[in-house]
């Protein structure tokens, strides 16, 4: 390969690789391919394909079933003749009692406040893209909710709650009856719209929004 | 012996005074101290992420002590209190035959965080002492390190979903012990650890290590 001149790498078909700072030149790819550096194996970009109005469809569904996800308890105790019901956010607080609230911040946040504030990041990044964009205080807020995505997208938890509430029940039969509530179906459900929605977006994609 | 033009089989973004924005991924100069697209602060290279990441690190592995010896659940079942330490709940399942949920936990919270610590600090003595050891394996482990960590919170979210639903005094009870603190940070400090480290490093420390081995082999 040729040394690549710094004029060359002005124009937008040359990138880095994020965690070995290796020189990459772009190239056209088909859709649901991605590029990995071929040094590191680090996933560098993939094919800029994403429909707005098919995310917008997953993130007002998610948003739907976000709400009795978290009203509707997951997990129903019947035990000589006595019902416990607990939501997720009960489940937080009850080890928040205990004197735990370092680990009921980290329950709350991973299972709660970041997926709900991932999904009103990218429901609002939607809407600007569609009908504000040309709007300098718009973009601005765009620009706000891309930087701390990558953020939220982290804290998400959903998938490792959902192997949670199955683990419980596994380890809580052999002293009572459990059920599932209707929480649970919701919160299944909110983890396969999320997933679904998370695959769809493209942050890269949404940042090249701005540009022109 | 190996002339400058035979070197540089790749170029790096150094050499060619190019840097990524670390947020949004836009490629500037290295000049620029600012990103144009998002206004984030540029660092072409972050040294002093390998001593937070240490820092960090050991803070971790100290926790890792306590998280380990006192009890995580504390377990009250007709009148009789157990107190189980993370090993001894996962024995108790086993006890119990419930086979594939303690593999699972097992995994969750015992092999993770130590293989997360010992992979880390593989990673953080290969940069700081220039180990010889191979920068692609030691890149592979890293995204593993990176993508495993967050199942550790699996054993938080099952103890805050038992300790809620049973609650029913001397019959049946379930508490967390003073264990689940210690665990809680241990996957705190250990996830930051990995996110802050500039990964560059190693691929900027190593090079001249790592081309001469490569150098000697061939010849």
């Amino acid at each position: 390969m040729k040394l690549l001149t710094e004029h060359e790498c002005a124009d937008t078909s040359v990138t880095l690789c994020r965690s070995c700072d290796l020189v990459i030149r772009k190239r056209a790819l088909p859709s649901s391919v991605r590029a990995l550096c071929p040094r590191c194996h680090t996933p560098i970009y993939d094919a800029p394909y994403c429909s707005l109005n098919g995310m917008l469809a997953l993130c007002l569904t998610a948003i739907i079933f976000f709400i009795p996800a978290n009203l509707l308890p997951v997990l129903e105790l019947h035990f000589l003749g006595s019902i416990r019901t607990t939501t997720i956010s009960e489940g937080a607080m009850a080890v928040a009692n205990q004197g735990y609230w370092v680990v009921a911040i980290a329950v709350l946040t991973s299972a709660v406040i970041a997926p709900g504030l991932l999904l009103l990041s990218v429901l609002s990044q939607i809407l600007i893209i569609k009908y504000r964009l040309q709007v300098p205080f718009f973009r601005d807020i765009l620009k706000r909710l891309l930087k701390y995505h990558g953020l939220l997208s982290q804290l998400t938890m959903l998938e490792i709650y959902m192997i949670s509430i199955f683990v419980s029940v596994f380890q809580l039969t052999d002293y009572t009856d459990i059920y599932l509530g209707m929480g649970t179906f919701c919160f299944a459900m909110l983890f396969l719209v999320t997933l679904f929605l998370q695959r769809e977006y493209h942050l890269e994609h949404m940042w090249s929004v701005l540009d022109d | 012996m190996t002339s400058p033009s035979e070197q540089p089989q790749r170029n790096q973004g150094k050499d060619l005074g190019l840097t990524l924005c670390p947020s949004c991924q836009q490629l500037m100069s290295h000049k620029a101290t600012h990103c144009s697209r998002c206004g984030s602060t540029l660092a072409f290279r972050d040294y002093s992420s390998l001593q937070k990441s240490w820092a960090l690190l050991i803070t971790a592995a100290i926790l890792l002590i306590p998280a380990n010896i006192y009890p995580i659940t504390i377990f009250t079942s007709q009148g009789q209190t157990r107190h189980d330490t993370i090993f001894t709940g996962i024995t108790h399942l086993i006890d119990l035959n419930i086979l594939p949920i303690a593999v699972i936990l097992f995994t969750a919270s015992i092999l993770v965080p130590i293989l997360k610590i010992c992979g880390l600090t593989i990673y953080l003595l290969a940069i700081s002492f220039r180990l010889p050891i191979s920068k692609k394996r030691l890149m592979v482990g890293f995204h593993v390190i990176e993508w495993i960590g967050r199942w550790s919170m699996l054993d938080l979210f099952v103890i805050s979903i038992t300790a809620a639903v049973v609650n029913m005094g001397q019959l049946l009870d379930a508490k967390p012990g003073p264990a689940a603190t210690a665990f809680a940070l241990v996957i705190l400090l250990t996830q930051i650890a990995a996110k802050v480290l500039d990964t560059r490093l190693l691929w900027d420390r190593l090079e001249s290590q790592d081309d001469t081995n490569r150098n000697t082999e061939s010849s």
